[in-house]
């Protein structure tokens, strides 16, 4: 296993002869919520396009736990905007849709063995416990088109997060969904980071690593605990946007009253930062996420 | 006032009384052609229709060898004829459709020539299949099977196209489904109502081109019954024949409907 989930290095991507992403070089480490911030165009879902492996980089190389992106795969799992549900299928069975594909083959399913019905039983019940998880159990038998924007979005979570993939990409995930629709998800969001670190305590891999664009900005210091921006607000602007902004964020708890009077200055810092465009800087002054982190390791270590 | 409202009762009332006026109606014209030309067969009466649908149940033939009823070899000849034809049409449409639909290397070589073809009315094309096969089953059924195949092909390769999103395909194999199982668990269980609305909306055509084909070259069927009986104004036994083509059109609208509930509880539209 690798140090990282994912790991990016010096990724660029043109669109004919228009640069979007230029050098990009970016690590998460397993348990990270990192939140993807950047004016609207700058190439967000072109980098989550990338991580997921249907649209490769023209340049660099994409690796998730040290594997190589070779196409869309089991490492890295999605939720899209619009949800994507199997409309087909109801919520516990989208939820367990994958655990069917992956440890089920068609001849199974075809001659529908004991072996199958032993395995569906199994999937069916750990579908059922992981829509517990996302408060959704009453839901288990509904269709998509009889669920709120809310409930599917919980669905699509639950579907993606239960394969246990190295990374799950949430490309403005609750753009869609009203105000406290909202709120539920981030919460739900801020208890996979409490089981984090729970699993880290006891020594475990954590299990929820995330990569989040949203336009949001309190949204992204609130459930993330790093902040990336993207944008073309730098010195070498010209040759496409590049990580101008990857700081840590405070973390939350799911009961933590929401004030977002605690980071209204990291939010202004990042608004000038990612999104003015009269505020030219060197890409790197903002940067530091590894060393603010290193310090952090330092100060708790007492050195 | 547009849409108001009427009781129920009333509704149904009226809608018996509209048949029966009909009903009544055809009766009189009936008796009247009967006046004016008591062996006259071209507008039956009710009497006589009756009598035309004992005949077509009653053995034809010598009595001591007796040969099947009209209405069974007819029956038989046309729905083999139909359901054969539409089953190797439909099968062959639906791996195409979903195919093009799938890959875009088999969807570039033929969406061209799909959009051309199934907009020919395949009733003119009736012209070409009779000098291309034989007269035979082989004819009816490779008739039927073309007739549908691209409208049908076409129809499919849509369907895939418009309702299976990309996101739905990605996902997927970020849940680990081969292409394999994504043809079969994403993209045909998406199509599948829509598969059955084509086969529905298919039926119409190829019975049109089926009975088409048997008034023309057969020497069973429908079709070529109600041509034969016709030429002799045996009308009795072609109207019995025309409304039993209805009672096929409503059972198989009426079947398709239900498996579609069953198979795709999900689709509400
Ligand atoms: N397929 C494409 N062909 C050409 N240009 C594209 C394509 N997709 C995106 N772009 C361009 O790349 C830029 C980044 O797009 P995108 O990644 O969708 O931005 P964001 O998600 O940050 O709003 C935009 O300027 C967009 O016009
Ligand atoms: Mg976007």
């Amino acid at each position: 296993m690798s140090e990282y989930a994912l790991e990016i290095k010096s990724l660029s991507h043109v669109f004919g002869s228009f640069r979007v992403l230029d050098n990009i070089d970016l690590q998460v480490l397993p348990g990270q919520i990192v939140a993807v911030v950047g004016p609207s165009g700058c190439g967000k879902s072109t980098l989550l396009k990338a991580i997921l492996g249907t649209h490769p980089p023209t340049h660099g190389e994409i690796l998730t736990d040290g594997m190589p992106v070779r196409g869309p795969n089991r490492n890295v799992g999605i939720v899209y905007q619009n949800y994507a549900l199997y409309d087909f299928l109801t919520a516990e069975k989208n939820v367990s849709f994958g655990l069917k594909m992956d440890e089920t083959s068609m001849w199974m399913r075809f001659l529908a063995t004991r072996k199958y019905f032993a395995k569906r039983r199994d999937h069916l019940k750990k579908s059922l416990d992981f829509l517990n998880v996302v408060g959704l159990s009453e839901a288990c038998g509904k269709y998509p088109h009889e669920m709120s924007g809310g409930m599917k979005q919980r669905v699509a979570v639950a579907q993606a997060f239960i394969m246990r993939p190295k990374i799950v990409l949430l490309d403005e995930p609750f753009g869609a969904l009203d105000e406290a629709m909202r709120e539920d998800l981030q919460m739900m969001l801020l208890r996979f980071y409490q089981e984090n670190l729970i699993a880290k305590r006891e020594g475990r891999r954590p299990e929820y690593t995330i990569l989040m664009v949203t336009h949001e900005l309190n949204e992204a210091i609130y459930v993330a605990d790093r902040v990336i921006g993207l944008s073309r607000f730098h010195t070498q602007g010209e040759q496409g946007a590049a990580i101008v902004y990857d700081r840590p964020c405070p973390v939350f708890r799911p009961d933590d009253p929401r004030d977002f009077s605690k980071f209204v200055e990291q939010r202004e810092e990042l608004r000038r930062a990612v999104f003015d465009e009269n505020y030219i800087k060197d890409r790197n002054q903002y940067v530091t996420f590894w060393k603010e982190l290193g310090t952090l390791a330092n100060s708790v270590a007492g050195i | 006032m547009i849409r108001r409202d009427i009781p129920r009762w009333l509704f149904w009332l009226l809608a018996i009384g509209g048949v029966a006026v009909l009903l009544g109606a055809y009766e009189m014209l009936a008796a009247r052609a009967t006046r004016t030309n008591p062996l006259q067969t071209t507008i039956p009466s009710f009497e006589m229709l009756v009598k035309g649908l004992n005949k077509i149940f009653q053995p034809q033939g010598e009595p001591e060898n007796p040969k099947s009823p009209m209405f069974w070899v007819d029956m038989r000849a046309t729905l083999s004829r139909l359901i054969i034809g539409m089953g190797i049409g439909v099968a062959a449409s639906v791996v195409v459709g979903v195919l093009m639909g799938a890959y875009r290397w088999i969807e570039a070589p033929l969406f061209l020539s799909f959009k051309f073809l199934s907009k020919i009315p395949q009733i003119a094309m009736l012209s070409i299949y009779f000098n291309i096969f034989e007269t035979g089953e082989v004819l009816f059924t490779s008739l039927v099977a073309l007739g549908i195949f691209f409208s049908m092909t076409q129809s499919i390769y849509l369907a895939v196209r418009q309702d299976v999103s990309d996101e739905a395909i990605n996902k997927a194999y970020t849940l680990g489904a081969s292409e394999f199982e994504i043809l079969y668990e994403v993209i045909w269980k998406q199509i599948l109502p829509k598969i059955i609305d084509n086969i529905r909306l298919q039926t119409g055509p190829a019975i049109i081109f089926l009975l088409a084909a048997e008034m023309a070259v057969a020497n069973a069927g429908l079709g070529y019954q109600i041509r034969m009986q016709s030429r002799i104004l045996n009308m009795s036994i072609v109207f019995v024949y025309l409304a039993i083509l209805a009672f096929i059109g409503l059972i198989v609208e009426w079947g398709l409907d239900t498996l579609r509930q069953k198979l795709c509880p999900w689709c509400v539209d």
